[in-house]
């Protein structure tokens, strides 16, 4: 399958959205009629050609040593042959709505991105080297997102005004994440290798959310169901709407962790036999959520 | 899966009927008559494999025929810890029943009864949609149906175990929690293959027949739904009596030698056994039935296993047809 290559050549100078950056429609357009769309920004816009240079390749999609050492994943997208790819060569952080979207294909950002990447995607691979904006990964519905650096507030949340975060898919945030993570997430994974920052799965209708490192205040508020994954007991002391979570979940920490095994350390490295403790609430909702503190 | 696999219902297998014996066992011109069920595969893991074990029977038991059970169900084979979901040991047990509709309604009840109740349990469907041979059909609800044992206080939860995304309930009970698929897949299967075994008394058509049955146990796919995979009282459709839809079949019951006019049993024919087989694919019904015909052959006329036959309805009612000489060719090779 084709890799498109869009590299940077020319700044823009004002914010430009880039959700028509998608690798399965650029995949079907020449090199010509890629340089010919046009990207809004605000009252202004640009042609793709007059901020990137446009390069196709056929044959051998790019691939990083990090891409390389990733095992395959479910999905099939671990094996970067199996779907059209675009790959942005240096990003910044005025490259808005990167993947949104996305329904299929391979999006690699080498660089940092902006506000709302992988907004509303379903499907492929959205991977950013960088750091992203806000709201990365808002009201996501499937598909792999992986940002290797830290990402801004209401990361997997809802737009404002809007009743449902994330509702399926993988997003993985290697650094620290911001306020409000996964806020009103019904359904998907969200794993974040550093900090996230206040109220942390707060309002989680369902789901499962990790953090590797310190969580700031406010965390679980307002949780109905779902699973908030701590490597470590937080600093903050747990809500008083949380209470002791028993035993006897043995199975279902087996499949959870099994489920984990191809994602980022330290969740990786959770084995069956070593169980967290658990905690339930948020009792002043439903009260079927759990955090589940393994380290 | 073809409906009428070309190598097991050849005509050309029968159309002129030579005498096979095997080891001195006669292999009657004649086939086994399947029909199309639907079926699907559990797999119940537990604390321990004896508990995983007592589930199964349990789940398994009072599940011989379709005519008087709701469907036909066994134990198909051990799991190894690193062969389940959840890596505990397990247990693979198939069901068969004549419908979706049935086959769900009897994985409701017989998981609700007996696997939700057993200590330490938990079950997962145990059909893979991406590499199963045989034609899938519906999904069958699980976890979704017994979920409401929970009363409120269980919860949902999706995860990717390897298998792309798959929806769990974790059930609170009194020893921790039932985690249960919530669905299992269901296939397009086969059910009703058989051979009859006939010997010259009791004891030689027993040790046949549990030869046959521990042979056709090592392969996959298949059950013989029977206590202990064997049948005696082997049936004909039809009764004189109104009301009963199936009665013995007299031709093989060595009693009725001289009474039956279509009697087919020799004088030294003292004990008749048959074997059932379900399996998910034709080809693993006719793999079970050569792996049963090759073990009774190997004890042969001496050992008092004078000849093996098959029942069938003429060949008119069910399409799968299982040629007994087709199954058994080149058996005799290696005895030769």
């Amino acid at each position: 399958m084709s890799t498109t290559t869009l590299r940077l050549k020319t700044l823009p100078g004002f914010r430009v959205d880039a959700a028509a950056l998608r690798p399965a429609t650029l995949a079907s357009l020449s090199v010509a009629e890629i340089e010919h769309i046009v990207l809004a920004g605000g009252n202004e816009s640009c042609e793709v050609g007059e901020v990137f240079e446009v390069l196709r390749d056929e044959d051998a999609p790019a691939q990083s040593p990090a891409e390389t050492a990733r095992p395959a994943t479910p999905d099939g997208y671990g094996n970067s042959n199996a779907a059209p790819t675009l790959v942005i060569d240096g990003a910044a952080r005025w490259l808005d709505r990167l993947g949104a979207e996305m329904d299929d294909g391979r999006l690699v950002v080498r660089g940092s991105a902006g506000d709302y990447c992988g907004f509303r995607m379903s499907g492929g691979e959205l991977r950013i080297d960088g750091d992203t904006g806000h709201f990365t990964g808002c009201e996501m519905r499937g598909g792999r997102l992986t940002v290797n650096g830290d990402s801004g507030d209401f990361v997997a949340g809802a737009l404002t005004g809007d009743m449902e975060g994330m509702s399926g898919g993988t997003l993985t945030i290697r650094g620290n994440a911001g306020a409000r993570l996964a806020d009103r997430m019904r359904r998907g994974l969200v794993l974040v290798g550093g900090n996230a920052g206040e109220f942390a799965a707060s309002r989680l209708v369902a789901g499962t959310v990790g953090v590797a490192g310190e969580l700031g205040p406010h965390y679980a508020y307002g949780m109905r169901r779902g699973t908030l994954l701590l490597a470590r007991r937080p600093a903050h002391r747990l809500p008083p709407t949380f209470t002791n979570g028993g035993q006897g979940f043995d199975v279902f920490w087996s499949l959870l962790v099994r489920s984990l095994a191809n994602e980022i350390a330290p969740f990786s490295q959770w084995r069956a036999q070593r169980l967290p403790v658990r905690y339930t609430g948020d009792l002043a909702v439903d009260g079927r959520g759990e955090i589940l503190i393994a380290g | 899966m073809s409906d009428a696999p070309a190598n097991l219902t050849d005509a050309s297998a029968t159309s002129a009927p030579a005498a096979l014996a095997i080891n001195g066992t006669a292999i009657d011109a004649t086939f086994a008559e399947a029909f199309p069920m639907k079926a699907t595969r559990l797999v119940i893991t537990a604390h321990t494999p004896t508990w995983a074990m007592h589930a199964a029977n349990s789940l398994t038991g009072f599940a011989t025929s379709v005519i008087g059970c709701g469907c036909e169900a066994g134990i198909e084979r051990t799991l190894a810890p690193d062969a389940t979901p959840d890596g505990r040991p397990g247990v693979a047990v198939l069901l068969f029943a004549v419908s979706s509709k049935e086959l769900a309604k009897q994985i409701g009840r017989r998981v609700g009864q007996c696997v939700l109740t057993c200590p330490s349990t938990a079950v997962f469907g145990g059909i893979d949609p991406a590499t199963s041979r045989a034609p899938l059909s519906d999904r069958a609800p699980l976890g979704s149906g017994l979920r409401f044992f929970g009363d409120g206080w269980q919860i949902a939860k999706m995860l990717d175990t390897g298998n792309g995304p798959t929806r769990y309930w974790r059930i609170p009970v009194m020893d921790g929690e039932f985690v249960c698929e919530d669905s299992a897949a269901t296939v397009k299967a086969v059910g009703g293959g058989n051979l009859l075994l006939l010997a010259r008394d009791q004891d030689a058509a027993l040790a046949a027949a549990e030869a046959a049955v521990t042979a056709m146990r090592r392969l996959p796919n298949v059950i013989m739904p029977f206590p202990g995979g064997i049948v005696r009282s082997g049936s004909k459709v039809g009764s004189r009596y109104a009301g009963a839809s199936a009665s013995t079949n007299d031709a093989f019951c060595p009693t009725l030698i001289g009474l039956s006019a279509h009697s087919e049993l020799g004088a030294e024919v003292g004990c008749v056994l048959e074997i059932v087989i379900d399996g998910l694919t034709d080809a693993d019904v006719g793999a079970a039935m050569t792996a049963g015909i090759d073990a009774a052959c190997e004890l042969g006329r001496a050992a008092g296993v004078l000849r093996i036959s098959a029942g069938n309805y003429g060949g008119k009612l069910g399409p799968y047809h299982f040629h007994l000489h087709a199954l058994a060719a080149g058996l005799d090779r290696g005895r030769a």
